[in-house]
This record gives structure tokens, sequence and C-alpha cells, in this order.
């Protein structure tokens, strides 16, 4: 066991999971910036993401993968969507408190809904598990193949939305300055709604890479939000790049963590990093606001 | 009339935590979204002591005095954090304390949770039967109670109120901002730990499942529908809600309905979280002084 192929194998399980935090992340500073709080309730777009998939696969509609996939993300969206339009938006000029508590009756009242649907119990996709490749010792599933494709195919998309495109440059007007941006003619409402759009996709492939390479459960929301929040302030809040980064040093720490301690705490080390940045470098959290 | 003394019971505790979470959310402005942790704290520290033989006069001050502690020591890196970073923080410090309770068997019994948890004797007086306890729980809140409002009227909680509005306002005004925020965080957590001690030694069985984000919750939306940063708010709101809540469980519905019946009550509790937000945020009692319309 105690090989280098083993220490290998971790790292590379490590970078993994920390794609898709890096996912999760990325949609989290996004609404961050546009709007300029937190939505508590990102961990359920991840988790009804995730469930919507298997909703689509599972009896009455049986969808084939290529196809359920499309439908998933495209519920997810309009999850998202709904979300701001029925709670978010009413309150945009509300105080943070009330922003924030809204935010979290909103996610304890999806995660409850999943509970009501598919009950508290852990599920998985059911897909046969097959051989994995094998190089230099090293295994990699057909699955975590797919999440790094797929991680990196989201990655350059956001890279090329955010800053190549039109709506990319309207958003990051926005976070720099809403007020500026809405008199230089930007139509704010519509630049805030594809922010919601392209956090909710990121969410929901995340949520379902995830499922595919673990399981689904009501609970997977939470633990995945403190998960994301801890990238987000590694690499320091509103910045794309920075939640990249973060969600990968976050999956690397979780793994090889976990050949120190016990597997039960393996959901508190993003927690602990926290922690520990916030005592040592608080400035990089407090330098960002714009309050 | 036993429902209603358990009634009464119940609502005395969640008055108590609910109080305690209104210094901090309602005074001070601060986001706790993980107060549960500390009622947790509370509950585990007096419930394992005594279950060693340890009397309750010592275990109910080391329960409470072990919230208190780690209200400080988690207050030390999250207190330095602006507002929805404070929430997260505080959420995920809950998850941790669930999951160490869940986790060190040897210390907790883990999942398994604790049995057998003795009612209190307190200077040769025993709190056993339930209208004893209702004695207890209310001398206790009624004491929170009493403490907390003067506190909260004191010069103490004009500054609390003041960092709430505006905190470099408060800070250019000389009042160290960062101190009053832990007093305020510190005097909350050692409350909510009152609560916890008192609700094990009531329910006396516990177990990790009882200390999760519902809990947070539910005593969020207690201070939330009876009106943050009023003095009866939290009373009122826990006399409302806890009387819904505890009455479903009289109903006599059948078993089979329970696997809905409990989300569906959770769904609507986030329901009702959101609906005030957006359509009175102020809850049922409105703060005196604030505007109807709270706008930034």
């Amino acid at each position: 066991m105690d090989s280098l192929p083993y220490y290998l194998q971790t790292v590379l399980n490590g970078v993994l999971a920390g794609c898709i935090y890096a996912l999760f992340a990325m949609g989290l500073t996004l609404i961050y910036g546009v709007l300029n709080f937190v939505n508590f309730a990102h961990g359920e777009l991840i988790m009804w993401g995730a469930y919507f998939l298997f909703l689509a696969i599972s009896e009455p509609f049986a969808l084939p993968l290529y196809a359920a996939i499309p439908v998933a993300l495209v519920i997810t969206a309009l999850l998202g969507a709904a979300m701001d339009f029925a709670v978010f938006r009413p309150l945009r000029q509300a105080n943070r408190l009330t922003l924030l508590i809204a935010a979290i009756g909103l996610s304890f009242f999806l995660r409850n809904a999943a509970q009501l649907f598919w009950g508290a119990e852990v599920q998985t996709y059911g897909f046969e598990i097959r051989q994995g490749y094998q190089w230099f010792g090293l295994y990699l599933t057909p699955q975590q193949l797919a999440i790094i494709v797929i991680s990196v195919i989201c990655i350059i998309g956001v890279y090329l939305l955010f800053f190549k495109s039109r709506m990319g440059k309207s958003m990051r007007a926005l976070a720099d300055n809403l007020d500026l941006a809405r008199i230089s003619g930007i139509h704010t409402e519509r630049t805030i709604l594809s922010a919601w759009v392209i956090s909710s996709l990121l969410a929901g492939v995340g949520g379902i890479l995830l499922a595919l390479d673990t399981n689904l459960n009501p609970e997977m929301g939470v633990t995945n939000l403190i998960k994301a929040f801890a990238a987000t302030l590694i690499g320091g809040v509103g910045n794309i790049w920075g939640a990249l980064a973060g969600g990968i040093i976050i999956g690397l720490a979780e793994n090889i963590a976990v050949l120190f301690i016990s597997p039960g705490y393996k959901d508190a080390v993003a927690f602990v990093i926290m922690v520990l940045i916030l005592l040592v470098r608080p400035y990089v959290v407090i330098g960002e606001r714009r309050d | 009339m036993d429902l209603l003394l358990h009634l009464s019971i119940v609502i005395a505790i969640y008055s108590i935590f609910a109080l305690s979470l209104n210094i901090e959310v309602g005074y001070t402005g601060l986001f706790n979204f993980g107060h549960v942790a500390f009622f947790a704290i509370g509950a585990y520290t007096s419930a394992l002591l005594t279950l060693q033989g340890v009397p309750f006069s010592l275990s109910m001050i080391a329960g409470i005095g072990f919230a208190g502690a780690a209200g400080f020591l988690i207050g030390i890196p999250s207190l330095k954090l602006q507002g929805d970073y404070f929430g997260i923080a505080t959420l995920g410090f809950a998850e941790i304390v669930r999951m160490i309770l869940q986790n060190q068997v040897a210390w907790t019994k883990g999942p398994m949770g604790l049995p057998g948890i003795t009612r209190p004797e307190l200077f040769s007086w025993r709190f056993d039967t339930l209208p004893e306890y209702l004695v207890l729980a209310l001398g206790a809140a009624i004491l929170t109670f009493l403490v907390i409002g003067f506190l909260t009227l004191s010069p103490f909680g004009r500054v609390l109120k003041a960092i709430r509005d505006d905190e470099t306002a408060a800070a250019i005004l000389g009042k160290n901002a960062f101190a009053c925020k832990m007093k305020s965080f510190v005097i909350g957590s050692l409350f909510a730990g009152l609560a916890g001690v008192l609700w094990a030694h009531y329910i006396t069985f516990i177990s990790p499942g009882d200390f999760t984000l519902t809990e947070t919750i539910l005593v969020l939306l207690i201070v939330v529908l009876g009106g943050k940063g009023t003095l009866l708010g939290p009373v009122v709101g826990a006399v409302v809600l806890i009387f819904f809540q505890e009455s479903l469980r009289f109903l006599r519905l059948p078993p089979e309905w329970s696997s809905i019946l409990g989300p569906l009550q959770q769904m609507v509790f986030g329901l009702i979280l959101v609906l005030l937000m957006i359509f009175r945020p102020e809850g049922l009692i409105r703060e005196k002084g604030k505007e109807k319309i709270d706008r930034d």
C-alpha cells in the first residue's frame, strides 16, 4: 500500500474531487460577484441537479443518458432562475440579513422537498461499475475520465463566456459597480438572470458528476456548500480563477488528509482549512469586500 | 394536562434558546447559522458529566461554560468576518460539532446517543415530575429574560445596535466593535448552552441527530417570526411555533405518515421563513424606532 503509486493515486483522486468543487465554487463566486451575497441555496442547486438526472433516467421516463443529462441541466437552470424570480428579485433592495435568512429558508425548503420525494436514503444512478484504465499503476475509471474532461470543458466555457463575450463583460461591469453599469445602459436584470443560469448549470454539472462518482442524498447540498465556500475563500472571493485553484486545493487536502485521519472527518477538512486561512490571512476576505 | 405541562416546558427551553440567538442576530446583526452547536455542547457536556456521577449543579455550570468557551474560540477567527462569511463559518462549525458527536464514539457513544440522563437535583431539590421541571425551566427562562433584557436595555445594548446598523460609525465613535461582538457572541453561546443543559435533562435521551440544521432553522424562525431585536419577540415566536410543532406530535397520526409529515413540516418552516422575509421582515413584533420598511 505505502508505495509511490498509492500516493499518486491519492493525488489523482484529490484533483478529480477538486475539479468538481471548482465547478461549485465558480458558480457561488459568480452570484457573489454580481449580486454581492452568498447564495446559501447554492448547495440545493447541486443536490437538485443530481436528483433531476436521477428522475430522468429512472422509471416513468427512463431516458437514455445522452438525452437525460441535457434535460436535467435545463431543469436545474430553470430552478435557479425561478429561485431568483420568486425570492431574490423581490428582495433586491432588502438589507443583507433579510436576504440571507430568505436564502437559508429557501435552501431548507428545497432540501426537505427532495427528502419528501426521494427519502433520506442514499441513492445511486445504478450504472454498472466498469473496469478502470490503468497507467503506470494508476487507476482511472471511465466516470473519472468523464469528470476531468467535462470539468475542463466547463472551465474553458466559463473563461470564454466571462472574458470573451459581451454578456461576460456586462457581468464583470455589474460586479464592479451596479449603478455605474446601469447608467452605461447595461440591461441589469437580464445580466443577473444569465448569471443565475450559468451558476445553476455549473452547480448541476458538478452535482451530476459528484453523484456519478459517489452517490446522491439530500444532505449533499450543505456539505458541498461549505466546501465551495472554503474554495472561494482560498482563491479570493469573486475571483473565478481563484475559485478554480481553491477547489483543487480543497480536493487534494481532503484526499491527502484521509491518509492520516478517520474518513468520518473527511468533510471537516474544508472547514479546518477555512478557519486556518481566516486566522492567518483575514485580509484575503476583508480586502475583497465592497460593502 | 400532561400535554400542557410538556408544551410549557418545551416553550420555556426554546424561549431561552431563542433569546440567546436574538442577542446575536437581532441586536448585534451577527448571522449565526450554527447556533445549535452551542445548544449541543451544553446538552452533551452536562449529560456526559451527570452520567459519570457528577452532581447537576456542577455539570450545568460545565455545560454552560463549555458552550461559552466554544463561542469564544470560534469567535476569534470568525468574528473578523463580515455578514455572510460569518454565517457560513458558523454553519460549518455546527456541522463539525455534529461530526464529532457522531464519530468520537469513545467519548459520546456516537450515533447510539446517550440514554438514561437523570432528572436534575439542585440544592437538595429534585426536579423529577413535569410540574417540578416546569418550575426549573420557567425559573431559568425568567432569569434569562431578565439578564438579556437588562443587557440589551443598558448602554451596552445600544452599542450592539449601533454596531449592527453601522459598524464603521460605531468604531469612529470609539467603540471596540470586535470586543462588543465577541461579548454578544459569548453571551449568546452561554445561554444556548443553558438551554441545551435543560433540554438534555428534560428529554433524558440525546443523540447527534437531535442537533442538526433543522434545530437552527427552528430557532431562527422563532426569532424572526416573533420579531428580531425585540425583547418579547423570541418568547412570542417560541409560543406560536412550539405549539404548532408539538401539537402535531399529539394528533396521533398513523405512523406511516411520519416519513411524509416530517419533511413537509420542515418545508413549511422554510417557506414561512422566505415569505416572512419578503412580506414582513420585522416579524410579529416590530422593533421600536425602526421604519416600516427597513431598507439599506
